[in-house]
């Protein structure tokens, strides 16, 4: 069974369509605008190695609310760091899903020089509970089921561009995603 | 002589201001402002790179809470990226505070390239930055990089100059 950046998205919105969700630049950001409809979550347009970072931030903001980040692999190793820290902190409404497929995809498809094994790293550190998935249905039990903060590594079986420009309008993302997540404090 | 009334003013000005959580790579001049906010109640989080402070601090920032970052300022080239393609176009209006290095009285020369770039990164980014090298303007500066930051939307950035002491003499 093939599994996309898209289906990874949709699987997300699918299971927590009150989720407040993150994604790092390109390829995670085209698909969760595909998937949500461009629903009122926090797209990142560039700083790459932050996305984790910022849904960690979320998170800790706004503790009654499911937060899950879309990262890509190369972004996240680029910010690896911050899985030191959420195990530090542990948000316990955090989960991070990571598209795993080797490349660096909105640079022109370059392979990552290692296996991240994000995974591993993850339940290595303490603190977060980290799983690989090669199926929708696998993504979709993990989503439910993993404890929290967890980490997701999906791999995916075929390259496919999600559709929708990730140049995203910062202006308009903050102002969806502020009315989204903190109503009474705008 | 060090003297940590700044620090403290610091931290009391924040603290009266509404911050919510300060997030920090540690710096010996910034941990008396630290302790102070833990003291005020503040939430610390201590990360593992000024990038990953401000990213954090975007986050609580978008969903309507109030963060400083707190760094030295050899820590401000780890920061750009996030402050120049996150914070300053989304404009989510954080306040930074920098402790200064690699100016007046610097003996490391690793660290004097950086701090003598440090306020013409940040005004090249268009964040206005502010220097206290007085304990007596600590307050007042410190309340006016919060306005800039929380009504305005804009970062804005507190410089804690060398010539407030506090900490790092003689390192």
């Amino acid at each position: 069974m093939a599994v996309k950046a898209a289906e990874v998205a949709a699987a997300i919105v699918g299971t927590y369509p009150a989720a407040l969700c993150v994604s790092s630049l390109g390829t995670a950001t085209s698909a969760l605008r595909a998937a949500s409809d461009d629903g009122p979550h926090f797209y990142l347009g560039a700083a790459m190695g932050s996305a984790l970072a910022v849904a960690m931030g979320v998170a800790e903001a706004v503790p009654d609310r499911l937060v899950v980040a879309l990262l890509g692999d190369g972004e996240l190793l680029m910010g690896a760091s911050t899985l030191w820290s959420v195990s530090a902190y542990r948000p316990g409404n955090l989960i991070a899903v990571v598209l795993s497929d080797g490349m660096y995809s909105i640079t022109g498809g370059q392979e990552l020089s290692s296996q991240p094994r994000f995974a591993a790293v993850a339940e290595a550190l303490g603190g977060i509970a980290g799983t690989r998935v090669r199926t929708e249905p696998a993504l979709r039990s993990a989503l439910r089921d993993l404890g929290r903060p967890g980490l997701i590594e999906a791999e995916l079986s075929e390259r496919a561009w999600p559709g929708p420009s990730p140049f995203v309008d910062p202006a308009k993302v903050r102002l969806a995603f502020a009315a989204n997540a903190a109503p009474d404090r705008q | 002589m060090a003297d940590d009334k700044w620090q403290a003013a610091v931290a009391d000005t924040l603290t009266a201001g509404g911050v919510t959580v300060a997030a920090y790579v540690p710096d010996t001049r910034l941990q008396p402002i630290l302790s102070r906010l833990a003291g005020n109640g503040i939430c610390l989080r201590s990360l593992t790179r000024e990038e990953e402070c401000v990213g954090y601090a975007a986050g609580q920032r978008v969903a309507g809470q109030r963060p400083v970052v707190l760094m030295q300022s050899s820590g401000l080239g780890n920061a750009l990226n996030a402050i120049g393609s996150l914070a300053v176009p989304y404009r989510l209006g954080l306040p930074l505070v920098v402790s200064m290095r690699g100016t007046l009285g610097e003996a490391n020369p690793s660290q004097v390239p950086l701090g003598r770039a440090a306020g013409s990164l940040l005004a090249t980014l268009g964040i206005q930055s502010f220097s206290v090298r007085d304990a007596a303007a600590a307050e007042q500066l410190t309340a006016g990089v919060m306005t800039l930051a929380f009504e305005a939307g804009e970062c804005a950035a507190l410089i804690l100059e060398p010539e407030l002491g506090g900490g790092r003499e003689g390192s």
